[in-house]
């Protein structure tokens, strides 16, 4: 997969130093979910800033650090653009205390996007759970974007419980609409939820959508993955035609620290994106 | 040698591995290996080049029995070790051995160049064939050994160091220290080299939460670190002097662990490796009594 | 050639400062059990050309600590009106995280560095820069520049002393033209009689030499040192991937390892580095980029506390695979130039060229 070499948002001439931008809204997803809403604190910036789904940005809070999200909001909005965040560790936590206002830093967007091009014409079947959900909602906004471009569209979002999904009010624009196949789901049985009960993968297998002229794209949890990936293959998808995007740690994004590697490509520059088919043909170092 | 060989191979019969020497370093000095079959231990060496100690593998060891061959340094590690509950007495087997006193390898290759042949037939020694006068390569830390044949040979500039530094003022200290520290590159050898530093991947100098030393490379954070180093291994420190001999910049950490070892000897009485079954002053708890006060 | 006496070489130092260099020499260091490291020049410093450096000189292009930027929570101005939705300032260090309402963020770029003069490198450390410049100094277009080290390396002149001398770990013969390799430095000065000889590669090197502390001589270069030398290490970028799974080789070839590090902060081509923020203050504070190693145990440690190379082994195997598979693949040079650095330095007595002797035969042999 060719590398994109970002645009504004990340400096070609200075690549480690992030742009100042502020903190516009923060939206509570789930207990350990923030979607924080950003836009740069340079105007002209902020106009141009552009990117592709499943690209990444690094977020800084100066003095506490810098992490890798993927930009979840729709490219097609110029102004401000998201990062959904789980709270896992000490930057993360400090991201969770932001509020509307607060100043942090920006560097994006890196790595490589969903090859939405080769995908045109084609049905495109999204499988995910839980924070997973965040490139492939950006994704998802790009397809609707452009639905004429694509054939029939699935998304099977999971958590474990309906408090673990995220984007309710995207989840109730995406039930309304007839041009996409959308089922929520979650683990097990819970009052109040009269929705599609049961783990991810199974719900993609009852599902059953053709791999023809097919492709699907998965991103969550690794168990949840390792199970979709294998349901996927079991429903005839080929690993040409299976995408996810990948996590490590990661500290420049730009390929040159040396740390998200696996084999010779990083995950940062080669990917995130990759399809089962380029992750065959690497180190099994996940 | 072969009674070294036999005495592993016994050991052998009993263990998953026996952690040894063989002759496979450069200029033909001791590297540490692992014995699994009968075979492998007819290479297996043990002499004054054996400078290694082979209990800071026992931590990353558990679950397995292995044997260990033991200078009574090392076996002091293991030990505390065992009286830290950090290894099981059940699983360790340790063999013995008549220690001459280990060489400075790193001073004689300092001199001599990397690689130079080092051969001691246990009276003699020799560097790429020539005697050379033992007293100024024996390590510094087998002159207080109550062991080892060559013990009292010591006499090499390190240990004059030692000597020197305790007549040093405190201002002095400050100073001498300043110039060590500045050389620090933050590799953790010392770290990794020290068997009784297993706290390893959550060693409180590498967490950033609590982030109680900055990510710099430069004197003050290396202060810092060594530091809490040092205090970590306040009434646990068996004297193996690994840490210096791993510090790829030569500075003298066992000067502090030297320091602090005296003060535990006379603050407590003392010393750990020597008692499997005791309870380490700074380990223990004990609200009846006045620890410092009373006997 | 050139020729520079002895005495005239501290001169000669002294005439790169008052330029307004930096200069880096080797020298040894008091009490320290004879180590001889890079260390920047002052007046009155020894300097060491005949023992070998423990630490490489890359210090010089990539700084141990480096400072990134700084910033600044500040008040004045700027932002996008937003601060009327002030809220509360992010908890944690200080309270100053994310600023308080009205602040605006200030980076400042760190300033550029004085030009530096690295005098009595090996030609394994010059080798090493060039090494590094394939991925730190790509030509336009083609990837990330790092600024940083950009202007470092454009800013420093290299003086090489060439190895009429070796040692058992040196294996630089194994790679090129082993210490014959003039490409990355500026002068090459050879040991002689009273002095040193002295070659310029480049011009800035040529206008150096035409000072007033060289004359001309007919003096011709000794002979270089031969070096031990393996072959074949070019293959291993093809060869080492099929015997990445084999985990009892890389188990077994790693047993005397104990994760120090220091192989890799000790080499001139070692370079991953790590980020961190440090606070000096309330509210101000800065970014910088240290050294890190690939054998630290936390160096892939996912927060989720996944860690891809769980075991020393896992973790030996990736700093082989990248020197001798992956960077050649992506920069087209092996990332290694034999200075037997890591050899001398290891307190385990774990010796690269064994390993590598093992990974050739091994992979040989799946084949």
């Amino acid at each position: 997969m060719s590398t994109s070499i970002p645009q504004e948002g990340i400096k070609a001439t200075d690549p480690l130093r992030p742009e100042p931008a502020t903190v516009l809204e923060v939206i509570t997803e789930t207990a350990n979910i923030r979607t924080l809403r950003l836009a740069f604190d340079d105007p002209a910036l902020a106009e141009s800033f552009s990117f592709l789904p499943g690209q990444i940005g690094q977020l800084s809070i100066l003095g506490a650090g810098e992490s890798t999200f993927a930009l979840s909001s729709a490219p097609s909005r110029k102004g401000s653009f998201d990062f959904s965040v789980m709270r896992t560790g000490v930057v993360t936590s400090a991201i969770h205390e932001l509020a509307a206002g607060d100043r942090v830093a920006v560097r994006a967007p890196m790595g490589c996007a969903f090859p939405t091009d080769d995908w045109k014409g084609r049905n495109i079947v999204l499988v995910s759970g839980g924070i997973g959900m965040a490139p492939l909602r950006s994704l998802l906004f790009y397809l609707l974007d452009h639905r004429d471009d694509y054939e029939d569209l699935t998304l099977v979002y999971g958590a474990r419980t309906p408090d673990d999904l995220c984007f309710a009010q995207d989840r109730r624009d995406w039930e309304a609409r007839t041009d996409l196949d959308f089922v929520a789901t979650i683990d097990t049985t819970c009052s109040g939820w009269d929705g599609c009960v049961g783990l991810v993968p199974s719900v993609v297998e009852e599902k059953a959508p053709s791999p023809d002229n097919a492709v699907a794209v998965t991103c969550g949890p690794p168990i949840m993955i390792r199970y979709a990936l294998q349901s996927l293959d079991k429903m005839g998808f080929r690993e040409e035609q299976v995408y996810t995007t990948l996590e490590r740690r990661m500290k420049c994004g730009i390929g040159l620290c040396g740390r998200c590697n696996l084999g010779p490509k990083y995950v940062c520059t080669d990917g995130p994106v990759f399809s089962l088919a380029e992750l065959r043909e690497l180190p099994d170092e996940l | 040698m072969s009674e070294h060989i036999t005495k592993i191979r016994e050991v052998l019969a009993e263990t998953d591995m026996v952690l040894g020497w063989t002759a496979s370093g450069a200029g033909g000095v001791a590297a540490p290996a692992r014995f699994h079959t009968a075979e492998e231990a007819a290479a297996a060496v043990f002499d004054s080049t054996c400078v290694h100690n082979l209990a800071v593998h026992l931590p990353r060891l558990k679950g397995r029995t292995v044997g260990i061959v033991a200078k009574a340094c090392d076996a002091r590690s293991i030990i505390e070790l065992i009286a830290e509950r950090e290894i099981d007495r059940e699983q360790v087997r340790i063999i013995a051995v008549n220690c001459p006193a280990v060489l400075d390898v790193k001073a004689i290759w300092s001199r001599y160049g990397y690689g130079a042949r080092v051969e001691d037939d246990g009276s003699e020694l020799r560097v790429n064939g020539e005697m050379v006068d033992r007293k100024t390569f024996v390590q510094a830390k087998c002159a207080n050994c109550t062991e080892s044949k060559f013990a009292s040979a010591s006499a090499s500039e390190r240990l004059k160091l030692s000597e020197d530094f305790k007549s040093m003022s405190v201002e002095e200290r400050r100073e001498f220290w300043r110039d060590q520290y500045g050389r620090c590159i933050r590799c953790h050898a010392c770290r990794e080299a020290c068997p009784m530093c297993y706290c390893r991947d959550v060693c409180i100098m590498q967490t950033t939460d609590p982030h109680w030393t900055g990510g710099g490379i430069d004197a003050g954070e290396a202060e810092m670190m060594q530091l809490i180093r040092v205090n970590h291994l306040a009434g646990r420190c068996t004297a193996c002097g690994e840490c210096e001999r791993a510090c790829p910049v030569g500075i003298p950490l066992m000067l502090l662990m030297e320091e602090q070892n005296r003060a535990i000897k006379e603050m407590f009485d003392y010393r750990a490796g020597i008692d499997p079954e005791a309870k380490p002053p700074l380990l223990t708890f004990d609200i009846k009594g006045d620890a410092w006060g009373d006997a | 050639m050139r020729f520079i006496s002895g005495e005239n070489i501290p001169e000669l130092l002294e005439s790169f400062s008052a330029g307004g260099s930096v200069v880096w020499a080797p020298r040894e260091l008091t009490g320290s059990g004879g180590t001889v490291l890079f260390e920047r020049w002052q007046t009155g410093d020894p300097i060491d050309l005949e023992h070998f450096s423990s630490l490489s000189a890359k210090d010089v292009v990539l700084p141990r600590t480096e400072k990134l930027f700084g910033y600044t929570y500040a008040f004045g101005g700027g932002g996008l009106g937003t601060s009327g939705l002030g809220g509360p300032s992010v908890g944690g260090l200080g309270g100053a995280l994310g600023g308080a309402p009205g602040e605006k963020l200030v980076i400042e770029p760190a300033p550029p560095e004085p030009p530096t003069v690295l005098f009595g490198a090996r030609a394994c450390d010059a080798k090493a820069l060039n090494v590094l410049d394939a991925l730190f100094n790509n030509p336009e277009g083609s990837g990330y520049k790092d600024p940083q080290y950009q202007s470092r390396r454009d800013a420093l002149t290299v003086i090489t002393l060439a190895c009429t001398t070796c040692d058992e770990a040196c294996f630089c013969s194994s790679f090129g033209s082993g210490n014959a390799e003039k490409a990355g430095s500026d002068i090459i000065l050879y040991p002689a009689d009273g002095g040193l000889l002295a070659e310029a590669v480049t011009k800035a090197g040529e206008a150096l030499l035409a000072g007033p502390l060289f004359e001309e001589t007919q003096m011709s270069p000794p002979p270089l040192a031969e070096t031990t030398r393996i072959e074949g290490l070019e293959s291993l970028e093809k060869k080492l991937p099929g015997i990445f799974d084999d985990m009892d080789f890389w188990q077994r070839i790693s047993e005397r390892c104990i994760s120090c590090g220091f192989c890799t902060y000790g080499c001139p081509t070692c370079y991953c580095f790590n980020i961190h923020d440090e606070m000096k203050g309330d509210r101000e504070g800065e970014r910088q980029r240290t050294w890190d190693a690939c054998m630290f145990a936390l160096y892939t440690q996912e927060t989720s506390g996944h860690n891809p190379r769980p075991t020393l082994a896992h973790r030996y195997r990736n700093r082989i695979n990248h020197k001798f598979s992956y960077y050649p693949e992506n920069q087209g040079m092996i990332l290694c130039t034999g200075c037997g650095r890591c050899i001398r330095g290891c307190p385990a007595g774990l010796d690269i060229r064994d390993v590598l002797s093992e990974a050739l035969k091994e992979s040989s042999k799946e084949q």
